[in-house]
């Protein structure tokens, strides 16, 4: 072809191009009628005029692949080699399909200079073997040693996520790549992964941030375990500085290379591999035998650079490394993020020492430490109305709310904490107070006061039955006089019996130290305060609708009692306190339009309006200090069952704040009450509450009007949320633990069998299992999402059960309720409110397709609330459904066409929370919402309520708990309730 | 005298019409770019398609005295560089060709099943390219320059001492163009 032709093509083609169909037939037409060729060769450019750019990309990135990645496309072994995931230092890893199993794996393949040495091929195939033994869920399991070509691979767990690496890569620099609960629920996982594998004595001896993989789940995986070499039996004492290597000459890492001893040792001495000489334990760098402590120290360096997104030791070349692993301290983790707890700071630093001696011996040592500290910071979701009955009833402590919100500011860092009591969730304190001497410790659990002192530990109880015999009263602890040597206490009925007309039915009763037994000053009547000197003890007495009627003042031994203040019907009287010089006194006054802070003087006068607010969501105890300041708990924004405490400094004549407020704790997931402060203002005792599900397990008997061996199920502190049966006779249990996640577990067993290590989006919460009993069917409340208002849409997931990634099955704009029969019905559905909220739509859900056909609407005859769905959920045989349309309105029990078959009167219940079919479908458990607790019944056809269970907590809004989930052979019942771990703190130097 | 000075004065030769200068750079250039490639890949590949362009400014920053910028060295570079990268790819795929040929037991259901073969396409498009370079060597500079070598219009322009255009309308002919060939159309 010419070059006057081409040219002549070109511009052709160009013209052409820029035309539309029409006006590019015309121009052809005229500019070719006498060259047809040129015609023919413009058309067929044109033709081809479409973005080839992509096709030539992909060739080339697909060529540029199989540069790095030779074995793509081939097959080896019964491994189809789809793709390259990676390599590094230990190899090139590979996705590959197993083509006898059908699945998925990670094949990796060893350096090849490793294969030079086949004394280093035996051990690592015997190591590799040994490790595949090691079944864990925190360790990547390895499938299968194999060899290909004289190269030997490893088939593994394909995982989906990052390593640490990576992770730690992506954080912007400056700012730290874990949140400390994140990092916490991470390396949690590790280190429960490292105690797996070195109780079999298999130390890693490389664990590095390349070697740990979080999947997208959330699940922290390590790998290459077994590529280190088994830990000795006897750990060699006193080991110098060659190495005792006569037995095992090739297993020791030799001291010049500067190496661990995993395949990374082949690697030439550049990037890479410094990575893993920076991540070496003192005795690794010099080459001394190694035993499981390497592995924590390593580890040690992993957490600082998690913590802070620096490397404690960064040297540039070998020598300077190696120099500052054996002598150097690194930077405080706090001081590269302040935000750092100060516990996890001391965790790193011990897994951190030099010494072996002086490190963590275990992994489960350090394992309990960090427990600890999540446990501590554990999320607090249910606490709303878990104030004890007293704070509720007559504002024992003083409602305090700010008339603006306190600026954020950094915790004092001095202040130190400390745990005085240490109950179970099983009993938890349910007041305390410690003595103006700050020598004793008063408080109350379920077995009644108890009175430690402080320094030693020693403890006298005072059981309950000295006061009252009553199991329907409570009691709490209430002011110390002074002199510290007596306590008054006081003896509370529930909160039902509290709102029930009638006289106030408490009682002030007084106990002297250590432990004597108490004696009753004054019926009718609810001790605040005792005045600073000694002489007066203020009370309350008398009710109205809202409140304390009356405030009496009366002598330390309940003589000369006289009535102080008093209020009308429609109003309040609440918390009385004295400041501490004596000289005035504070109370809160209730009415309809809110409460206010009022302040005194004793000796008479107007009074002064210290604070003004209807804003209750707030209110939090108060603690008066002698220096004028005021320690208050204030609820944490946008999280009500969070509250820290604050300090402010306030003038109580004029009410004026004298300083800014201030934060003094800042725990994530606690709320703290019941504070109470020493004369000289140094200890500060409180209660700090976190509450969370757990689920029971009880058998069924007499028809399931019963249950029998009602045991606790999930031991763990933390919210496990039973969510039905699996087909084959499990229960299954959503846990939160940071993030929620998916777990079965036998009756017989106390060992979960996860599903899903973590649930992105929210909190997972109850749905259904699909008749072919393969997944799971869960809905999610999305983090973030209001009670109030909603805006996030819901989603609902599909898990399915033999493990994989959830997948979102739809996404509902209405909080909806999905329910499944079992076979031989394969029918679940779906119930939801109408855009306009006065309808229920029922429709087929499809667990594969997601919204199936409507089956029939039903009319509220109201407005449901936002996120309201009336139960609903269909008979285990698939041909009914049963419906709670309205609290009021009887059960309805309907064809999948909506016809109803039945209506059972539900008055008896109440307004109901839960519903689900017994197994026989003869009857119903339901929920009773309450605000004292939830109550589970049995419901019969006739509309007979049986209780079966009261559970604690008391109504909050969120979740309610008290479901029963019957075992498809209706034997067994499981129950998630509410459980409180209330312990004691003090606080000092604030 | 170091690799990084040894480039630089040897693009410079070229620069100056001095074509052994572009004999001796090649191999060096070649075995840069080969290292990176399958480096690249080990370290850095992590879900996400690795881009020659990266491989290209990766050569010319590691091989190119870099205390003196020169846009003319620069531009000769990629030129060199996108050339050999394309180079590099086609001899691999052919060696990959040559394999299958030889005979890997694959059952047939398998082998039907395989993901789109690409080695194919490759050296299909390299013999569209040599066949275009005859007619027309600008465009399939141009080409080699946006897909071997991953530069952007302007940078293509810049190396071609041509308006973004131009590069534009070449490119848009070259692609059209070389899709017939390929096709056999």
């Amino acid at each position: 072809m010419t070059q006057e032709r081409w040219t002549q093509i070109e511009e052709l083609f160009h013209r052409a191009a820029e035309c539309d169909s029409a006006a590019r037939a015309s121009l052809l037409d005229a500019t070719c009628s006498a060259d047809p060729e040129l015609r023919r060769e413009v058309e067929a450019l044109l033709s081809f005029d479409r973005d080839a750019g992509q096709s030539f990309l992909a060739a080339v990135h697909s060529e540029l692949d199989a540069v790095g990645f030779p074995l793509t496309g081939e097959t080896v072994s019964h491994y189809r080699i789809l793709e390259g995931l990676g390599g590094g230092g230990m190899g090139l890893v590979y996705r590959a399909e197993d083509i006898r199993l059908g699945r998925q794996v990670a094949l990796k393949f060893l350096p090849e200079e490793s294969v030079k040495d086949p004394a280093s091929l035996s051990r690592f195939e015997r190591e590799a073997r040994s490790a595949s033994a090691l079944e864990h869920p925190n360790i990547c399991p390895i499938y299968e040693f194999g060899e290909h070509e004289g190269q030997p691979f490893l088939a593994m767990q394909l995982l989906e996520g990052q390593t640490l690496r990576e992770r730690i890569g992506a954080a912007e620099s400056g700012t730290p790549p874990f949140e400390s609960a994140d990092l916490l629920n991470v390396a949690i996982q590790i280190v429960d992964g490292l105690d797996a594998a070195h109780r079999h004595g298999i130390i890693h001896r490389d664990i590095k941030p390349a070697n740990i993989f979080v999947t997208s789940q959330g699940q922290a995986k390590i790998l290459d375990f077994g590529l280190a070499k088994p830990a000795p039996v006897i750990t060699v004492v006193g080991n110098d500085s060659q190495g005792d290597s006569r037995d095992d000459a090739a297993d020791s890492a030799p001291h010049e290379l500067e190496l661990p001893g995993t395949p990374d040792l082949f690697l030439s001495r550049t990037g890479v591999a410094m990575g893993t000489a920076g991540y070496m334990s003192p005795e690794q760098a010099r080459g001394e035998k190694l035993d499981q402590r390497t592995d924590l120290f390593s580890f040690g360096l992993v957490l600082y650079e998690m913590a802070t997104g620096k490397r404690a030791f960064s040297g540039d070349t070998g020598p300077s490394l190696h120099d500052a692993i054996l002598k150097q301290t690194p930077a405080p983790a706090r001081e590269l993020n302040p935000k750092l707890p100060a516990r996890l700071e001391r965790i790193i630093g011990k897994a951190l020492e030099k010494d072996r001696e002086c490190r963590y011996q275990t992994a489960s040592e350090m394992r309990a430490d960090m427990g600890a500290l999540q446990q501590s910071k554990r999320a607090f979701r249910w606490w709303a109305v878990g104030l004890s009955a007293a704070a509720a009833i007559a504002f024992a402590t003083i409602l305090f709310v700010l008339n603006r919100p306190p600026k954020t500011v950094s915790v004092v860092p001095e202040i130190k904490l400390r745990q005085l009591t240490v109950n179970s969730s099983d009993n938890p304190v349910a007041s305390g107070a410690i003595s103006p001497d700050g020598k004793y410790l008063a408080y109350i659990d379920t077995r009644g006061l108890h009175l430690k002192v402080i320094d030693t530990g020693e403890t006298r109880t005072v059981p309950k039955s000295e006061v009252t015999k009553d199991p329907g009263m409570n009691w709490e602890v209430g002011p110390w006089f002074p002199d510290g040597t007596r306590l008054l206490i006081n003896v509370l009925p529930s909160r039902e019996q509290w709102d029930e007309p009638g006289p106030i039915i408490s009682s002030i009763w007084a106990v002297s130290v250590p432990g004597r037994v108490p004696t009753k000053l004054r019926d009718h009547a609810f001790a605040w305060s005792v005045s600073p000197d000694g002489s007066l003890v203020s009370f309350g007495t008398g009710k109205t609708k809202i409140g304390v009627r009356e405030l009496w003042l009366m002598g330390p031994n309940g003589e000369n009692a006289r009535k102080f203040q008093e209020t009308n019907e429609g109003g309040g009287i609440g918390g009385f306190g004295w400041s501490p010089e004596g000289k005035r006194y504070t109370y809160v006054l209730a009415n309809s339009s809110g409460n206010t802070l009022l302040s005194g003087d004793i000796k008479g006068g107007p009074t002064v309006t210290l604070f003004q607010s209807s804003e209750f969501a707030k209110l939090g105890d108060v603690n008066w200090l002698h220096d004028g300041r005021v320690v208050y708990s204030l609820a944490e924004p946008g999280n009500g069952g969070v509250c820290n405490y604050w300090t402010v400094r306030l003038d109580l004549a004029t009410g004026r704040h004298l300083e800014e407020p201030r934060r003094l704790t800042n725990w994530p997931n606690f709320c703290v009450f019941s504070g109470s402060s020493t004369n000289d203002d140094k200890r500060l005792a409180f209660v700090a509450s976190s509450g969370f599900y757990t689920s029971y397990v009880a058998d069924l008997d007499a028809g399931g009007k019963r249950l029998r061996n009602i045991r606790r199920f999930t031991l763990e502190d933390a919210d496990n949320v039973q969510v039905g049966w699996t087909a084959d006779g499990k229960v299954m249990v959503a846990q939160n633990r940071d993030k929620w996640s998916l777990y079965k577990q036998s009756l017989d067993s106390d060992t979960p069998e996860p599903i899903v290590s973590s649930v992105a989006g929210g909190a997972l919460l109850a749905g259904a299992i699909t008749p072919d009993g393969k997944r799971y069917i869960g809905r999610i409340w999305p983090d973030g999402e209001s009670i109030d208002h909603p805006t996030i849409p819901f989603p609902i997931l599909r898990i399915p059960l033999a493990g994989g990634t959830p997948e979102t099955l739809l996404q509902l704009s209405r909080h909806g309720n999905v329910s499944c029969a079992r076979p031989p019905s394969n029918i679940c559905v779906l119930a939801e409110p109408s855009e306009d909220r006065k309808q229920v739509i029922v429709s087929i859900l499809d667990p594969i397709k997601g919204h199936g056909p409507e089956l029939f609407r039903s009319n509220v005859d109201r407005v449901l609330g936002v996120i309201e769905v009336p139960p609903c959920v269909i008979s285990p045989d698939g041909t009914r459904l049963a419906i709670a349309r309205n609290p009021e309105s009887p059960l309805e029990i309907r064809s999948l066409h909506g016809q109803i078959i039945r209506k059972i009167p539900s008055q008896s219940v109440g307004e109901l929370d839960w519903l689900n079919w017994s197994a026989d479908q003869k009857g119903f458990f339901v929920t009773r919402k309450s605000q004292s607790g939830n109550e589970l019944l049995y419901l019969d056809f006739q509309g007979k309520a049986t209780s079966l269970r009261k559970c604690g907590g008391g109504a909050s809004g969120v979740g309610g708990g008290c479901g029963g989930s019957p075992s498809p052979d209706g034997r067994h019942l499981a129950i998630d309730d509410k459980n409180q771990s209330n312990n004691i703190w003090m606080m000092e130097n604030f | 005298m170091s690799q990084t000075h040894a480039v630089t004065g040897l693009l410079r030769e070229w620069v100056r019409g001095n074509q052994q200068a572009l004999a001796d750079l090649t191999p060096l250039v070649y075995a840069e770019l080969r290292q990176l490639a399958a480096s690249y890949l080990r370290r850095e590949r992590q879900g996400h398609t690795l881009q020659p362009t990266a491989l290209v400014h990766e050569a010319y920053m590691r091989l190119v005295d870099q205390s003196q910028p020169n846009w003319e060295n620069r531009s000769h570079f990629y030129g060199v560089a996108a050339r050999l990268m394309r180079q590099i790819l086609v001899d691999h795929a052919r060696r990959r060709n040559a394999g299958k040929r030889a005979g890997i037991n694959v059952p047939l259901e398998q082998a039907a099943s395989f993901q789109q073969e690409r080695s194919g396409d490759l050296i299909a498009l390299d013999t569209g390219l040599t066949a275009l370079e005859k007619v027309d060597p600008r465009k399939c500079k141009a080409v080699e320059l946006r897909y071997f070598g991953g530069l952007s219009l302007d940078e293509i322009a810049e190396t071609l001492a041509v308006s973004a255009v131009t590069v534009r309308r070449d490119l848009r002919m070259a692609e059209a163009w070389l899709q017939k060939e390929m096709q056999g159309a």
